[in-house]
């Protein structure tokens, strides 16, 4: 009884993710229609879209272009199982939070093996600005962590959503500047304004996706999607409690529309900046926390 | 969307989805582009009928010629048009390229483009209005309905003659034929 119900999980943990990945997509494109006093598109507008993708005939340049897209799609995928969504989580007893910060880097090693594959120069310049952003946000992203990890003396991420039941949220705890750091490196993450510089369809013609026709495409948007959704799962896991189903998609639905709205006010930062920013107050923010946090431990022995 | 669609939807989804999702291409050929910012922006908000510009052609479906085609812009227009994935829809926007317009005794413009690539629709008009690109989208969807955008079927069948034209026009063209073509010497 115990196996099917982890199967039925395993099944169903990427299916909710895909469906609010795309669900979020949609509702991105309709918000900021509205900011900018447009009517926008539909709702369902990325499923027209995929549809169309999936139905064009795409051109391939070589085996590395299409192994490292589906190496970024399947490490995704594989992230999600690790992720409580609501209380359901198929592979809780391994690894925790470990895994997810190791996994985590499977999506952009992908698109850039992929992206050598191709010959296209913006492609070269999407990868290498995607990887100093990554760089970039590792640093206090680590901090964080390891200020979670010593508070709640836990590497599994359950455990942590288990400690922060009855509104015992972290953000409302000594971790407090940990999620401020938390939520300033959020839009780098995500890969939204003021941090897109990676995929900026102005500038670099999108950077690594520049070369995807077809299914390809596809498959690229909807490993964007399920990110989008692993982000902010994350977010509001660690500090703000989980929750069950419906709660929890309600606290990241609360998340994405701020985000939104941070993208749509937002101008471009520039690599060098964007690295800057990333490295200074984020960084000396959560470090302070880090700092913090081990004086506590230390105070109760 | 319509109840009544859902029946075409569950018919044919990759149709509907080529309708519904016509990605052009960001490519200023002439004066005609000055025509596509308000389009895309606010004041008509072409978003809405799911037509949005696409940052590269590998994703975009639909071609948009805006203006006058010089000799020079005819060689980027045939580049461009080859790198765009099956099924494309190309429209030409004024009528500069319809049948020269007002450069019709030009010495570096072409006159006609439908003999270089094929072109599904035209919007008549110096200049159109931006509504009239609305007018095109819902004509094309009418097309793309009955079947009759067929430009790139209509590409790949008659390459010769297409790339014929190209070659009186651009002299030798530096990229290999994109559809096999038989040999001169044969």
């Amino acid at each position: 009884m115990v196996t099917t119900i982890k199967v039925l999980e395993i099944i169903a943990s990427p299916l909710v993710a895909l469906i609010i990945g795309i669900l979020f997509l949609g509702l991105f494109r309709k918000m900021m229609a509205r900011i900018q006093w447009r009517y926008g598109p539909p709702l369902i507008q990325p499923v027209i879209d995929l549809v169309r993708l999936f139905s064009q005939r795409g051109f391939s340049h070589g085996a590395i272009f299409d192994m490292g897209i589906i190496i970024s799609l399947a490490g995704t995928l594989v992230l999600i199982l690790f992720i409580p969504i609501g209380g359901m989580c198929p592979l809780e007893s391994t690894g925790g939070l470990l895994v997810i910060l190791y996994v985590m880097l499977f999506a952009p090693i992908g698109i850039a093996l992929s992206g050598g594959g191709g010959v296209n120069p913006n492609i070269s310049i999407g990868i290498s600005r995607k990887l100093i952003l990554t760089l970039s946000y590792e640093v206090p992203f680590i901090f964080i962590i390891l200020a979670l990890m010593s508070y709640y003396r836990s590497i599994s991420i359950v455990e942590i959503v288990n400690a922060q039941a009855h509104f015992r949220w972290s953000l409302f705890s000594p971790l407090f500047l940990s999620g401020v750091a938390y939520f300033m490196i959020l839009p780098a993450m995500l890969g939204i304004r003021p941090f897109d510089i990676a995929g900026a369809p102005q500038e670099i013609s999108s950077g690594a996706y520049v070369e995807y026709g077809g299914k390809y495409l596809a498959f690229a948007k909807i490993e964007h999607a399920l990110a989008l959704f692993i982000i902010i799962a994350l977010f509001v896991n660690l500090f703000l409690g989980g929750g069950n189903l419906l709660t929890f998609l309600l606290k990241m639905l609360a998340v994405f529309v701020t985000g939104v709205f941070i993208h749509a006010v937002f101008p471009r930062f520039r690599i060098e900046q964007a690295t800057k920013y990333l490295w200074f107050w984020p960084t000396i923010i959560s470090f302070i926390s880090l700092i913090f946090i081990q004086l506590i431990r230390w105070q109760n022995g | 969307m319509d109840r009544n669609q859902v029946k075409k939807w569950l018919e044919s989804p990759a149709k509907m989805g080529h309708k519904y999702s016509l990605w052009a291409v960001y490519f200023c050929t002439g004066c005609g582009i000055i025509e596509v910012p308000p389009v895309i922006t606010s004041r008509w908000d072409a978003e809405r009928f799911g037509v949005l510009p696409a940052p590269s052609p590998r994703h975009a479906n639909l071609f948009l010629i805006t203006g006058y085609v010089s000799v020079k812009t005819l060689k980027a227009i045939i580049n461009t048009y080859e790198l765009m994935p099956e099924p494309k829809y190309t429209v030409g926007f004024g009528s500069c390229p319809i049948n020269g317009g007002m450069y019709w005794d030009s010495y570096n413009t072409i006159k006609h483009l439908d003999k270089y690539i094929p072109v599904d629709g035209w919007i008549a008009g110096c200049m159109p209005r931006p509504e009239a690109i609305f007018i095109a989208v819902t004509h094309l969807w009418t097309l793309i309905d009955k079947g009759m955008a067929k430009g790139y079927i209509k590409y790949r069948e008659n390459y010769e003659r297409y790339r014929e034209n190209q070659e009186k026009a651009l002299g030798r063209l530096e990229w290999p034929p994109l559809f096999p073509v038989k040999d001169e010497n044969e």
